[in-house]
């Protein structure tokens, strides 16, 4: 494991080598926490409540900001792969004494620490001046495992469609519809609590919530009990698409033709 | 006309080169039309739960979604590399266009074409047939909408990515106010008080490809199209000022230079797009 957390402390050294474009990166997460705002302060306002389905306004807001923060921090793993698959630079990776799928896993992760860590840093800003502090504080530390396992499932998904790219190179079809499944069935932009009841038990069942409303919906409800809700069906994701992954990865090297390189 | 022609053999010899792999071809475009239907659900979830927003309701969400969805198609399919001009400007790749006797900005912008901005265009059309506003005059509103929102977005694209002359890098500014622009376009425009609205008929000009258009396409009204023309008719005026004067500034690079057929397959990075993400 040594030579992984070596992958990993160098890629996340790397990430810190242009700040400029860290920030600027990180910049983006402030237009979308207007704009949220603005649309959930109309709405609560037309609905004439100040709670809907157990969520403020502050809730909801700081609910999207760790959503936003999940999402927007995760590297384009997929999309990376696919490009050395059509530039042949996967031959090199292959051929390397360490494991294919730990290998990008670790260099995800070095690449998503700083990124994530900012974007949490400008949308809490943003939303603090625009709502206030949140409610519970400690939310945000309860909720990092979630936050964790959350980046490990959205590994997996991405690594698995990364690999599509052995057999049909371009991939980006597929990551666009998966990020467009996650925002629905994640709740990414509409907590999963204002959909209709039949939606939201098919939502919360399916990887995705575990990705973002999971992590998210603790950071504004800290409770022991939904604590281990969010973390034993994550558990479960994260153990059947690991196999998944793992099985996939198997199939898809005898599958693999390399442009050269 | 000479201009025209020109425009017309490159957008050919683009599309002959996407259609190269047309697999690949079909595979963008069929998932970007699946990616904006998925999208577009969230909407539709959320005008069920909450019906309107001040009197903004899911039909002029489709229409509006519609209207931006096909502009951006447009100019990703004519002018995809409008998208990374300012990579162009940054790494010196403007030399090979510079050597050529024909205009340097048109030819650069229209040298590419992004296969799944076809998606987005069809997609636009689909949309509005689905809003509850169609009407046969509504279409031809509709076609006239998408050229006048396109050539807005394609002056704003111009002139946000001509600042690498003056900047050098500017990737992440340029997604920045790309994704600003896509995603003040996509919401109910009901949403923003006056000083918000100013930004959105000015300093990102988002009204011009959304809210604006969509209003022109539901109901034909002279102020409207009046007020559509104007601000075509200032950015087509202000696109080429900072590229024409930025060329004074560049600087070229040693590197050699060659188009290659993978040019047209790259993708905008975008997280927003109506198309990839909006928040």
């Amino acid at each position: 494991m040594k030579k992984y957390w070596s992958i990993f402390q160098i890629t996340l050294i790397n990430s810190l080598a242009y700040p400029g474009e860290l920030v600027g990166r990180s910049l983006m997460i402030i237009p979308f926490m207007w704009i949220f705002y603005q649309l959930w302060k109309v709405t609560f306002s037309a609905a004439g409540a100040d709670v809907i389905s157990g969520l403020t306004l502050r809730d909801t807001l700081w609910y999207l900001m760790l959503a936003e923060t999940i999402e927007l921090g995760r590297p384009p793993i997929a999309r990376t792969m696919s490009e050395n698959v059509k530039d042949g630079s996967i031959a090199y990776i292959l051929n390397k004494p360490y494991d294919f799928l730990l290998y990008q896993f670790s260099t995800a992760m070095g690449e998503t620490i700083f990124r994530a860590m900012l974007n949490a840093v400008f949308g809490g800003l943003t939303v603090w001046w625009l709502v206030g502090a949140p409610n519970h504080p400690e939310g945000f530390l309860i909720a990092l495992p979630a936050i964790f396992g959350a980046w490990v499932l959205h590994f997996c998904i991405n690594a698995m469609i990364g690999l599509s790219a052995f057999v049909v190179e371009d991939v980006s079809a597929f990551t666009w519809i998966y990020q467009k499944l996650a925002f629905i069935f994640g709740g990414m932009l509409i907590p999963l609590d204002f959909y209709p009841q039949w939606l939201q038990t098919l939502a919360k069942f399916l990887p995705f919530s575990s990705a973002i409303y999971g992590p998210s919906r603790l950071f504004v409800t800290p409770t022991a009990e939904f604590f281990v809700s969010v973390m034993s069906l994550q558990l479960a994701w994260i153990f059947v698409l690991t196999i998944l992954l793992a099985f996939v990865y198997r199939r898809g090297l005898t599958q693999l033709t390399v442009n050269g390189g | 006309m000479k201009e025209l022609k020109f425009l017309t053999a490159i957008w050919k010899t683009n599309l002959q080169s996407a259609m190269e792999y047309r697999a690949a071809f079909l595979t963008q475009v069929i998932g970007m039309l699946a990616n904006n239907f998925i999208y577009f659900a969230i909407w539709i979830i959320f005008f069920d739960r909450f019906k309107d927003v001040r009197g903004w309701g899911v039909n002029d969400m489709y229409v509006t979604f519609g209207v931006l969805s096909s502009a951006f198609g447009l100019v990703s399919l004519l002018f995809g590399n409008a998208f990374n001009l300012s990579d162009i400007i940054a790494k010196g790749r403007l030399d090979y266009y510079l050597s050529l006797p024909r205009p340097v900005l048109l030819h650069t912008i229209a040298s590419r074409t992004i296969a799944s901005g076809m998606g987005d265009f069809l997609y636009g059309f689909i949309s509005y047939g689905l809003s509850g506003y169609f009407t046969w005059d509504g279409v031809l509103r509709f076609v006239l909408a998408t050229l006048l929102a396109a050539t807005v977005f394609a002056a704003f694209l111009i002139l946000t990515q001509s600042l690498a002359f003056w900047f050098g890098m500017m990737t992440n500014f340029s997604n920045l106010v790309l994704n600003a622009m896509l995603t003040f376009g996509i919401y109910p425009i009901t949403l923003f008080d006056s000083y918000a609205k100013l930004i959105l008929f000015t300093i990102i000009p988002a009204a011009f490809m959304g809210a604006l258009p969509a209003e022109f396409i539901r109901a034909f009204s002279w102020t409207t199209l009046g007020q559509l023309c104007s601000a075509q008719s200032a950015s087509s005026h202000w696109r080429s000022s900072p590229s024409t004067l930025g060329l004074r500034r560049y600087e070229s690079g040693s590197a050699i230079q060659t188009r290659s057929k993978f040019d047209n397959k790259r993708e905008p990075d975008l997280k927003t797009r109506p198309c990839s993400r909006v928040t």
